[in-house]
């Protein structure tokens, strides 16, 4: 990993509602193994997810993420592996399991020419015990968008009736996937606030998703998937905390920099140049023993910023030390 | 699906109720498909209705009128349009849209979709049918059959007939990947079947064998060969009605075992 990849970001991992560990697992998944033809989209995947929580499934496309979830939900069937969820079996107990899961899918879509009202109705018509769809349609803030036929939503809008449709069964369960893909930053932490308020209802949450920053801020817990197979699983923060050895400190020093004057201190494991800046990797009390040699120098320090690790920093060294796939994966 | 429907509960009817109450709605909104199964065949109904020379017994037609043997060749082409002229295209964008995966995540199947499009099919078809029996003969003076039995061929011919052309149709659908590839696919399959109706010319009047040998296997040349017999007061035999059935039972076989939901 190099020390240029890693992006400072101003906030910490978000503490929040935090899951009981002691809560009833509602999704067992154990060994999953599947393949298309002769690409192995899932090697070997195992996780539980608990009663309450909101359990990311993150990684980068085509790790596998979409995979797992279409055989979590009874969409495909796993070629080895055994999956429970709610105790059902998802293949054979598919009628069951949809009524008790709502799932929101990438590429789907309700028709063209249907009207937001007309699809919550249908969809209502699905399920043994529906919500009431005009509450969900005004809690997701579609009420001026009833009668607009689908084609003419804007992104946000199309997400946000694809979480009304996938709640609409009053569900156990809701699997989300990808659903801030194509939205800008507003609307997506606006999705945010509403995935937690589905949460806040009692929903257990399984949300896939390539964003790091979605993760770690919605996350109780994270499974990383990279090649088929679970790279990590944890809460966010301590993914990021187990990550990375130390910190980094970069700046703009204002005279040149002997050679060995840095990288000789006990605290520093790395020094690179990027331009005029230098970034320094290490630990302990990396800034003070930093300052005080180039003090020693004769150098001052410009611009300097210390860096956190963050959920990012966990995926990409934890996906890189994590044996490559020989077959690769392409889902 | 007879034997199912009738294990439906009254929650899942109500479900397939508004499923077909959608795509009716979604048919009136995109109207394409309304337009050829019923405007067009009515509005040819009324060109040769109203026109004196096609509407005179003709020797060489076997001494029936152009417009009597033309009304059995629009019947049969009501049944090319909303078997071909909507159904593949709207199922194919239905998939590729992801219309279908949706449903799949739901207790109600994508199947119920397909059932759902037929069902509008057949609501077309009968309205289609309807009004060209009706305003035939009401306002042009159509010679309907002189007997019960007549009626009971011409229903019979009519729901194999349409069988066949809504299997075909869920064929198409079956086979082609995109909309862009069924739209193709229909072409070629729409002005064959349309042709051997009658549509263009007809059959009557085109004395080549090898025709005449097409006609007596496609459904749509069978199809009008029987209704024709039956509205002249013949019988059309068993054979044509089997080999309506067989298309109508092959061609859903084949589609139900080539579909792919995405």
């Amino acid at each position: 990993m190099s020390i240029q990849e890693l992006i400072q970001t101003d906030t910490g991992v978000s503490a929040s509602v935090s899951s009981d560990p002691a809560a009833a697992p509602v999704i067992t998944v154990s060994h999953l193994h599947k393949e298309y033809g002769t690409t192995v989209a899932v090697d070997d995947v195992s996780f539980t997810v608990r009663a309450g929580e909101i359990f990311g499934i993150l990684g980068r496309n085509g790790a596998g993420k979409t995979t797992t979830v279409e055989c979590v939900t009874g969409l495909r069937v796993a070629d080895r592996g055994e999956i429970s969820v709610l105790g059902l079996d998802p293949r054979r107990d598919r009628h069951e399991l949809h009524e008790r899961v709502g799932v929101q899918l990438q590429e789907s879509a309700v028709p063209d020419l249907m009207r937001v009202a007309e699809a919550v109705e249908l969809y209502a018509s699905f399920y043994r015990e529906p919500a009431d769809g005009r509450e969900l349609v005004a809690t997701l803030g579609l009420e001026d968008a009833q009668h607009t036929y689908f084609k003419h939503l804007s992104g946000g809008q199309k997400q946000r009736l694809s979480i009304v449709l996938a709640l609409i069964g009053r569900p156990e369960i809701a699997v989300l996937d990808e659903l801030t893909t194509g939205l800008d930053p507003e609307a997506r932490r606006d999705t945010w606030r509403l995935i937690e308020g589905v949460r806040a209802r009692g929903v257990t949450i399984v949300l896939v998703t390539h964003f790091m920053e979605e993760a770690e801020r919605l996350c109780d817990r994270v499974a990383l998937i990279d090649h088929g197979r679970v790279a990590a699983l944890d809460r966010p923060s301590a993914l990021a905390i187990a990550a990375t050895t130390g910190k980094r400190v970069r700046f703009t020093p204002t005279g040149p920099l002997p050679d060995g004057l840095l990288s000789a201190l006990p605290e520093v494991s790395a020094v690179e140049r990027h331009g005029p800046e230098v970034v320094v990797a290490g630990s302990g009390d990396l800034v003070t023993a930093v300052v005080l040699a180039l003090h020693g120098a004769g150098i001052r320090a410009d611009d300097m910023q210390t860096e956190t690790a963050n959920l990012e920093d966990a995926f990409l060294a934890i996906t890189d030390e994590t044996p490559h796939n020989p077959n690769g994966a392409t889902r | 699906m007879s034997t199912a429907a009738l294990s439906l509960t009254l929650r899942q009817r109500r479900a397939f109720g508004l499923l077909v109450a959608s795509e009716i709605k979604i048919a009136i909104r995109r109207p394409i498909g309304l337009v050829v199964a019923i405007g067009i065949p009515l509005a040819l109904l009324v060109v040769f209705g109203s026109i004196p020379a096609t509407t005179r017994p003709d020797k060489q037609l076997g001494g029936i009128s152009f417009f009597n043997l033309y009304v059995p060749t629009l019947m049969v082409f009501v049944l090319i349009a909303v078997g071909l002229a909507g159904l593949p295209q709207q199922l194919a964008t239905y998939r590729q849209q992801g219309v279908l995966r949706r449903m799949s995540t739901t207790p109600v199947p994508p199947s119920w979709l397909l059932a759902a499009q037929t069902t509008v099919a057949l609501i077309l078809a009968v309205i289609g049918i309807g009004i060209l029996l009706g305003a035939g003969a009401g306002a042009y003076g159509l010679a309907l059959p002189h007997d019960a039995g007549g009626y009971v061929v011409i229903l019979v011919a009519l729901v194999l007939t349409a069988a066949a052309t809504i299997g075909l149709g869920l064929l198409v659908a079956a086979v082609a990947k995109t909309p862009q590839i069924a739209q193709g696919l229909t072409v070629l399959v729409f002005y064959p079947l349309a042709f051997f109706s009658g549509l263009y010319v007809p059959l009557q009047e085109i004395h080549s064998h090898l025709i005449s040998e097409i006609a007596k296997v496609l459904p749509t040349g069978v199809g009008f060969t029987a209704l024709h017999d039956a509205f002249g007061g013949h019988s059309p035999g068993v054979e044509p009605l089997l080999v309506l059935a067989a298309w109508a039972v092959g061609s859903c076989l084949l589609a139900a075992r080539m579909f792919r939901w995405e």
